[in-house]
């Protein structure tokens, strides 16, 4: 009987409270979004099961949590502490990126850039509701709505907050069908979401594709050496791409390497996200400041694209500035949607993605700048 | 069925700076950081972005060096040079040139995609492969075969 009360006493339902529950109802949020309405499902099916699996309750000390040492899921999470399963992730994404959009209208970069103003934004936000600097930077990165920066960066600057900053980035990445037309619409006219964007009058060249990995990777490092973990690996596995004659890796790295770090990264930052670090007022600032952080980098992006069409005899849809985040291709396709709803002739798809790819380098520039400030 | 445990909400959390807006971001040097961060990223992306657009006129200068260096003024013309470019390229006489493009593309099949036969005019020096390409679909010189794939008409 003894026997029975200690088993009974060791098992989850004994140790359950209310936030365990708390946490399991937002998993099954989680889960719902990505199967029945399949908003990013790759990230948030993962994500979701991870939060399950992360916040059944367990007598401590048996080696069983993920923070604590010697459980195969503290293992598991070694990937996402040490920024591993990001740069995996990276050179899976290189992998898979054709740049020619981008090498076709390199003036579509400068929209990447000014969408990394949201970072910044946010930065001076999280600063001024109290948070520690490196705190400030990790929440502020969510701006550049790159998951896996997030995560990097997070990793290096405020660990304690992996998994809400993780959650907040991934939820409005995948919120992004709602964040970002209203936001769109709002800071542009109708003439402007009907500039149609000129033809491609040259096709891009084998050796640009293979010369603009080498070049980005020297001058994008050289500025910012601390997102060598990040560029680094995904011009690497964009080389690996163009250069045709590693058809195998390139493959690999396009398919089971980065779906293998997805799964890790996505089931373990769920598992981390635990109901004593994620139910805080902490991670109810982080989700407002993320929320600014994402509308702030959207509207910097169009806006810039309007204030270069002052200086520019070629118009640039302001709608692509919307693009200039790093959520790909999900901004790229929302761009498009709001553009062909205006004018279902205007193709904006390329030209958004342009910006994409740029948000993409942008937005690991300004994880490598953040971690030289705050080290 | 499992036991609710009530606990206390721990209100230390709220206490992790004792400075808050303009103060605590005078105080960590937010706005140096916030302009110097955006700057860096700016001119960064600004100065590939410039690179980016003279890269092509970079490779077509070291593409065209190499098609003028002596070496490749004494190659012997093998029996399988490009044919020169004539009239009967002219984009406004597509169907004359057709057969012209139908003999230069017949290795690739009777089916192709559209990237094959623009490497194909592409190596044979045709003037304007875009615009050539579209102008034979737009013709119905170039019908679609299902797929992705093309054709030659009749």
């Amino acid at each position: 009987m003894e026997l029975l009360i200690q088993f009974l006493s060791n098992t989850g339902y004994y140790l359950a409270d209310y936030r365990h529950v708390i946490m399991l109802c937002v998993a099954c949020v989680f889960l719902y979004l990505a199967i029945a309405k399949e908003y990013e499902p790759l990230l948030l099916l993962p994500i979701g099961f991870g939060i399950i699996v992360g916040n059944v309750p367990f007598f401590k000390g048996f080696g069983l949590g993920i923070y604590e040492p010697n459980s195969v899921l503290h293992y598991l999470y070694f990937g996402v502490t040490t920024g591993i399963y990001p740069s995996i992730v990276f050179l899976g994404l290189g992998a898979m990126t054709d740049f020619s959009s981008l090498l076709l209208r390199p003036k579509l970069m400068l929209l990447g850039a000014a969408a990394q103003m949201g970072i910044y934004f946010t930065l001076l936000s999280a600063l001024a509701l109290g948070f520690m600097p490196k705190e400030a930077a990790s929440i502020a990165i969510i701006g550049g709505a790159d998951g896996p920066t997030s995560i990097f960066l997070t990793a290096k600057l405020a660990p304690h907050l992996i998994g809400p900053i993780a959650i907040a980035a991934y939820s409005y990445m995948a919120l992004i069908p709602i964040i970002q037309p209203p936001i769109m619409r709002l800071l542009t006219t109708k003439k402007e979401r009907l500039i149609r964007m000129p033809e491609d009058e040259r096709t891009v060249s084998r050796k640009e594709l293979l010369i603009f990995p080498v070049i980005g990777v020297i001058l994008c490092c050289f500025l910012a050496p601390a997102s060598i973990p990040l560029l680094g690996t995904f011009f690497f596995g964009n080389i690996l791409r163009v250069s045709g004659v590693v058809d195998r890796l390139a493959k690999t790295a396009s398919s089971a390497i980065i779906d293998t770090a997805t799964i890790f990264l996505g089931f373990t930052v769920g598992a981390s996200t635990q109901a004593d670090v994620f139910l805080t007022p902490k991670s109810v600032g982080i989700f407002a400041l993320g929320a600014i952080a994402f509308s702030i980098a959207t509207a910097s992006g169009v806006l810039f694209a309007k204030i270069l069409n002052l200086f520019s005899k070629s118009k640039i849809n302001p709608l692509l500035g919307a693009a200039g985040v790093s959520a790909v291709p999900g901004s790229a396709r929302e761009v498009h949607l709001v553009g062909q709803h205006e004018d279902p002739g205007n193709y904006l798809l390329m030209h958004a993605m342009a910006c994409n790819s740029s948000g993409v380098i942008g937005s690991a520039i300004c994880a490598g700048i953040l971690w030289s400030f705050m080290v | 069925m499992f036991f609710f445990k009530f606990t206390k909400i721990d209100f230390r959390c709220f206490r992790r700076c004792s400075v808050y807006g303009i103060e605590a971001i005078n105080a960590y040097n937010g706005w140096a950081m916030a302009l110097a961060g955006a700057l860096i990223v700016m001119c960064g992306l600004a100065v590939l972005s410039f690179v980016i657009s003279k890269l092509h006129i970079v490779v077509d200068l070291m593409e065209k060096r190499k098609q003028d260096s002596p070496d490749a003024s004494l190659a012997i013309p093998s029996a399988s040079s490009k044919p020169a470019l004539t009239a009967e390229h002219d984009l406004s006489n597509l169907e004359s040139s057709v057969a012209c493009y139908y003999t230069e593309t017949a290795k690739l099949g009777k089916t192709f995609t559209l990237q094959d036969l623009f490497a194909v005019f592409r190596e044979c020096d045709f003037p304007h492969p875009h615009l050539t390409i579209r102008s034979l679909k737009e013709k119905g010189l170039l019908i679609p075969a299902g797929e992705g794939l093309f054709t030659w008409k009749g």
